[in-house]
């Protein structure tokens, strides 16, 4: 192999922030534009894709040395689905009203590429213990970006954070935030903010 | 009379106010991926709105026939195994797996069909066929459609399922022949530099959504005209 | 190595069929566990607003009918009943065309279908900030106590008559969808559920 594979260690911060699947690899943009309006529905998805992600990555891994390289994809969106059937109805008997609020969006971890790119680049060629370090860095990475979008929205459009108010009642709640649109506008200024302080970095550097 | 005003309700609703992309944002990714040029956009669209279609033909007979709650087929295996009749037969559980490889095999199947039969139109968005798969508009729709297969009091027809389909294949190609509209000439402009590429392309999207929430109270308003009008 | 058997599929996918296999045994056991609880969560979505509707009303004491409507659909009700099994009133879930997507509402009225108890919002799109007041206690107790012998009216000042409803302010045609969708089921409704058989069991013997 003419390159080294990251170590569990390197795996897992990389997820976190230098390769995030959100901010830099825009990946997996559909939930994090439509759960975002508030802290507790991102939450729960960045849980429920944390759990899907987790589960598959430990699974892909310990089969890797069975993979044939035209049935793996079949056989990892096989692993995937079952696990997202298993997370949505836990949601629906535990967390009925979250459930109800996400709807389509937890069926639809399936086909996040998030979880499907990291089967591929890692699972499937790394041993368990590097696939747990990366399916955690990445999920939190990907919390990471939910939550700070949602913060945005949040506090912008209710004036309230996790459902606690935090801005005075004075304060105009924005609805524009909470619809559509608002999801749009705080993503691409956020993505902004990151690669204006990447490039900053680059610059001192 | 009733039925095609509902149908004409359900398309406006699907292809502009609830458009998939702005308003629901399904197909994400190749709404900034693919969306630099107006004819290759326009491709896509048409590439969509037809695995869409017919994997909403395909996953309607799915559900209505075995997954929904009670459905006649596993009903009639179980009855015939000598299953309690009293035991409502729920294969739900399947639904997610059974659609996304109802999916997966039409994508492959459009584009065998195709590429055999119509070589000019393969040429023309054959190769975003296996784009398509990972498209969260397809399954979208599909999740859509079981949705209005549970209540067994207002079950979707098959009409209804594909209208719905048509409808978000139509908005999707709508959202993404315009954001490739606004980009070509995006490209000719000062954008500045950290918000080059995703940045500025997400904040068009916002102000393109912003756009089509003035759609919102058009099927009130055409419900009431043809409600009006058959009068 | 394992390409050359050329043709035996059996050996290519054994993979395959091994994880349909376990992944069904796991969803089979999913579904068992916990198919139960979630059927429970969505009878309750409707039971449990029964007893803040109609005063009195025992939720373990519901019970659904199947009523045909006027329109020929078949419509799931729910009788509401007291401690005594005695019935106290009706619930309408139905739905229609809001300002944007569909309304889904529960209609409560007494027993003999000639005021509404009351109404709630199940589910609705409306704009956030205008329309979605409707989902408020504010808007709902607009319609206690309005008598369903005549078609509501939604009107933008304090009302001076028993059928009008004061609109939200900013969201007229939000409040007219609500008042429409309650007028509908029950011109839809009521001959039905007053032609219902008498009540068996429970009321019968209280």
């Amino acid at each position: 192999m003419a390159q080294q594979e990251p170590s569990a260690i390197e795996r897992f911060i990389n997820g976190i922030l230098p390769e995030n699947p959100v901010y830099r690899q825009l990946l997996g943009m559909c939930p994090v534009l439509a759960v975002t309006n508030a802290m507790k529905p991102a939450m729960t998805m960045a849980a429920a894709t944390a759990f899907v992600l987790i589960c598959a990555n430990i699974m892909i891994s310990l089969i890797r040395g069975l993979l044939k390289p035209h049935l793996r994809i079949l056989i990892f969106t096989l692993t995937i689905a079952t696990f997202v059937t298993i997370a949505d109805k836990v949601l629906a008997a535990y967390m009925y009203q979250m459930s109800k609020q996400l709807g389509p969006y937890v069926p639809l971890i399936i086909v996040n590429c998030l979880i499907i790119s990291r089967c591929e680049i890692c699972s499937s060629k790394q041993g368990v213990g590097v696939a747990i370090a990366d399916a955690i860095g990445m999920s939190l990475g990907f919390a990471l970006a939910l939550a700070s979008i949602a913060t945005v929205r949040e506090v912008l459009g209710f004036g309230t954070w996790f459902g606690l108010r935090i801005l005075p009642e004075a304060w105009p709640n924005w609805g524009i935030m909470a619809l559509p649109p608002g999801a749009f506008l705080t993503l691409g200024i956020l993505l902004g903010i990151a690669e204006w302080v990447s490039s900053m970095k680059k610059q001192k550097a | 009379m009733e039925t095609i005003s509902n149908l004409i309700l359900l398309f406006i609703s699907a292809a502009l106010i609830n458009n998939f992309v702005l308003h629901y944002f399904v197909g994400i990714c190749p709404f900034l991926g693919v969306s630099r040029k107006v004819d290759t956009a326009f491709g896509m669209g048409c590439a969509v709105t037809f695995v869409i279609s017919i994997a909403a033909f395909l996953s309607w007979t799915f559900t209505y026939y075995i997954l929904r709650p009670a459905a006649p087929l596993p009903t009639w295996v179980w009855q015939a195994a000598g299953g309690d009749a009293a035991v409502q037969v729920d294969l739900g559980v399947l639904s997610y797996i059974v659609y996304i490889f109802v999916i997966a095999s039409s994508v492959q199947f459009v584009e065998m069909y195709v590429r055999k039969f119509f070589p000019p139109l393969y040429k023309s968005f054959g190769v975003y066929l296996p784009l398509i798969t990972t498209n969260c508009a397809i399954l979208f729709a599909c999740l859509e459609i079981m949705k209005h297969l549970q209540d067994p009091t207002k079950l979707w027809g098959l009409h209804e399922a594909l209208t719905l389909a048509i409808g978000g294949g139509v908005g999707f190609t709508i959202a993404i022949v315009l954001m490739a509209g606004i980009r070509t000439e995006l490209d000719l402009c000062d954008v500045p530099k950290p918000l080059k590429g995703a940045g500025i392309a997400l904040i068009v999207a916002g102000i393109l959504a912003m756009a089509f929430m003035g759609f919102a109270g058009v099927d009130k308003g055409l419900a009431i005209a043809i409600s009006s009008s058959a009068q | 190595m394992s390409g050359t058997s050329k043709g035996n599929y059996i050996t290519q996918a054994w993979l395959v069929i091994f994880l349909a296999v376990l992944y069904g045994g796991g969803l089979a056991a999913v579904q068992i566990a916990l198919s139960g609880k979630i059927a429970e969560n969505k009878r309750n979505e409707t039971y449990s607003v029964i007893p803040s509707l109609i005063d009195g009303a025992i939720k373990e004491n519901t019970v659904e009918t199947l009523v045909t409507g006027l329109n020929g659909k078949d419509i799931r009700i729910y009788e509401a009943c007291g401690g005594s099994g005695a019935r106290l009133g009706w619930i309408i879930p139905t739905g229609g065309q809001g300002f944007a997507d569909r309304i889904e509402v529960l209609i409560a009225v007494n027993a003999d279908v000639s005021t509404i108890a009351g109404i709630y919002v199940l589910d609705q799109k409306e704009t956030p900030g205008l329309g979605d007041y409707i989902t408020g206690q504010d808007f709902r107790s607009r319609f206690a106590g309005k008598p369903t012998g005549k078609k509501l009216v939604v009107v933008k000042s304090d009302p001076t008559a028993d059928n009008e409803i004061r609109a939200l302010t900013g969201a007229t045609i939000s409040s007219e969808s609500v008042s429409g969708i309650v007028n509908d089921a029950i011109a839809n409704l009521k001959e039905p559920i007053l032609n219902l058989p008498a009540k068996s069991g429970a009321s019968a013997s209280s």
